[in-house]
């Protein structure tokens, strides 16, 4: 461990030695070589440091340029250009010899150690991020948690074998697909249709469908003066019910549908779940239309939700509500306690 | 917002108000009824000064739509405005003048039960109190037709028997209900307790 840090430290180094070499050669090529015009003494100085190999080859280069400098200005000036060329390609050897050394000292740094990203955010001395450690501790609890809860779930509701969103099984995962696509993919035209043609069937209900989010459409239908219900469609087969009063509404502030709010009164809530449940008495997924069709015409028989007795014990209020279930064949008007 | 009917209570001889008032609340306690603060309803009365044939103005306001002030004519003709329309009737006081000592009113205990209203309230007149009306609103149902066999039954179990809707909701039974008709019956309820009142009073 300690020896890779030594290898990187010495990289480091090496990176540092390289850069400052580099920096050098483009500063004299912008700025012309300056030992060239540099007197003696100074050139002295350098060469006593011993500083880099490159500068002190070119001072002894400068000085016989100097001493050439006497012979003729023309020959001079030649060799001024020569100094300057072997400067360049003394100072760019150091950098290629610096290259290699770097990468010889690169090749010996193995790979780090493998951590998880939580581990190197442990080892961040920041105070800011020391909260984020926790909490990313705690929801890894949470979420192991849930894995758990999730698996005791699916081994309690896979006793229940009367399912009504299938879970795909290895045995006839196809034959289920089949059956499922019947209801589920249906063209929006035909399913369009059918709600026109519901629509027509009920002069004194209103049916019209909405698709907020394209595909699933949702069937808002009102029911004379007495309620209004949505009803979301997959393809054909119904999702989701959700009743509410006639005063109410299945818009939010900002304009847009709510599917999800239950209705501030009993009576609907009650219609509500009861609705719920008759979406199940009617599914099926072979003959969605039918299903759809029985559906609507059974939430028809809420049309005299406030207006009509119990059936069986001939009074209008029990418990301060209206009769909420209507039979599925009769649809005659139940309360929920005397049900047949 | 639902439909309400108002009734007036008969208060019997040798009992005072507040014990029919008590009696009711309890009543509609044991039935399951949960206080659900309080509520008033009051209403002023404006005399028309420059016409020929006097035109009386009653200005009515309602603790349940606190933010609407209700003007109805003797005719039923009702405009919902806002509470700045009491700012308008000062400025028309060379029209309109407000009669003096007609101020009445109806407060008390506001219930909840499942979804119905039932409001208990005292109905005083200048001061004194003059009898009891009781209102009763279902909130789910919009059309009065369709939910008045609800409330008669509501009704029976706290042993007032109706026979026939409110005169003033008898027209608009099949109509959406508007707070406006809740106001025309209280208009009509506190109308026949101000004619009780004169009767009662010995002729100056």
């Amino acid at each position: 461990m300690s020896d890779q840090a030594d290898h990187i430290l010495q990289s480091i180094h090496l990176v540092q030695k390289l850069r400052s070499g580099v920096g050098q050669v483009f500063k004299d090529l912008s700025d012309g070589i300056s030992e060239y015009s540099e007197d003696p003494q100074n050139r002295d100085d350098t060469e006593n440091q011993g500083k880099a190999e490159g500068a002190s080859a070119s001072s002894k280069e400068s000085k016989s340029a100097q001493s050439s400098k006497e012979s003729g200005s023309d020959k001079a000036e030649d060799q001024k250009h020569r100094a300057i060329l072997k400067t360049l390609k003394k100072s760019l050897e150091t950098i290629s010899h610096d290259f290699s050394d770097l990468e010889k000292t690169g090749a010996s740094i193995g790979p780090v150690q493998l951590f998880s990203n939580i581990d190197n955010l442990s080892l961040d001395p920041h105070d800011k991020n020391a909260v984020m450690h926790s909490q990313l501790l705690q929801s890894y609890k949470w979420t192991n948690k849930m894995h758990e809860l999730a698996s005791q779930a699916v081994s309690i509701l896979s006793q229940n074998t009367l399912k009504r969103t299938q879970v795909p099984k290895f045995t006839n995962a196809k034959k289920q697909k089949v059956n499922m696509l019947a209801a589920c993919q249906v063209p929006q035209a035909s399913v369009d249709q059918l709600i026109l043609q519901l629509d027509q069937t009920y002069p004194d209900s209103s049916i019209s469908i909405h698709r907020p989010l394209g595909g699933c459409g949702i069937m808002q239908i009102e029911l004379g003066h007495t309620l209004r219900a949505v009803v979301v469609l997959r393809g054909l087969m119904i999702e989701w019910v959700k009743v509410k009063g006639f005063g109410e509404s299945f818009k939010n502030e900002d304009g847009q549908f709510d599917i999800w709010t239950a209705s501030r009164y009993q009576v609907f809530q009650k219609v509500t779940d009861n609705a719920e449940a008759a979406s199940l008495r009617f599914y099926a997924p072979a003959m969605p239309q039918l299903a759809i069709k029985s559906f609507v015409l059974w939430l028809n028989g809420y049309k005299t939700l406030f207006s009509a007795p119990c059936v069986k014990c001939g009074k209008f209020l029990l418990n301060n509500i209206p009769p909420t279930w209507r039979d599925y064949r009769s649809r005659e008007p139940y309360h929920d306690v005397c049900r047949p | 917002m639902g439909v309400s009917c108002v009734f007036s209570y008969p208060v019997p001889e040798g009992l005072s108000g507040a014990q029919v008032v008590e009696v009711l609340q309890k009543q509609v306690e044991t039935l399951g009824g949960i206080k659900a603060g309080t509520f008033l309803v009051d209403c002023e009365t404006y005399q028309s000064v420059m016409l020929n044939t006097p035109k009386t103005l009653h200005i009515l306001h309602n603790s349940e739509h606190p933010a609407s002030c209700f003007a109805i004519l003797d005719s039923g003709a009702t405009l919902v405005a806002d509470t700045l329309f009491n700012g308008l009737m000062s400025n028309l006081k060379n029209y309109y003048q407000a009669r003096k000592g007609a101020k009445i009113e109806s407060k008390g205990q506001r219930f909840q039960l499942s979804d119905f209203v039932l409001k208990i309230g005292s109905v005083s007149l200048a001061g004194s109190m003059k009898g009891v009306l009781v209102e009763v609103e279902y909130c789910p149902s919009v059309i009065a037709g369709d939910c008045w066999n609800l409330l008669k039954e509501l009704l029976q179990s706290l042993k007032i028997n109706v026979a026939d809707p409110p005169r003033s909701l008898k027209p608009k039974m099949d109509e959406i209900y508007t707070p406006a008709v809740t106001m025309l019956q209280y208009l009509d309820h506190f109308n026949s307790f101000r004619t009780a009142a004169a009767m009662s009073q010995p002729p100056r």
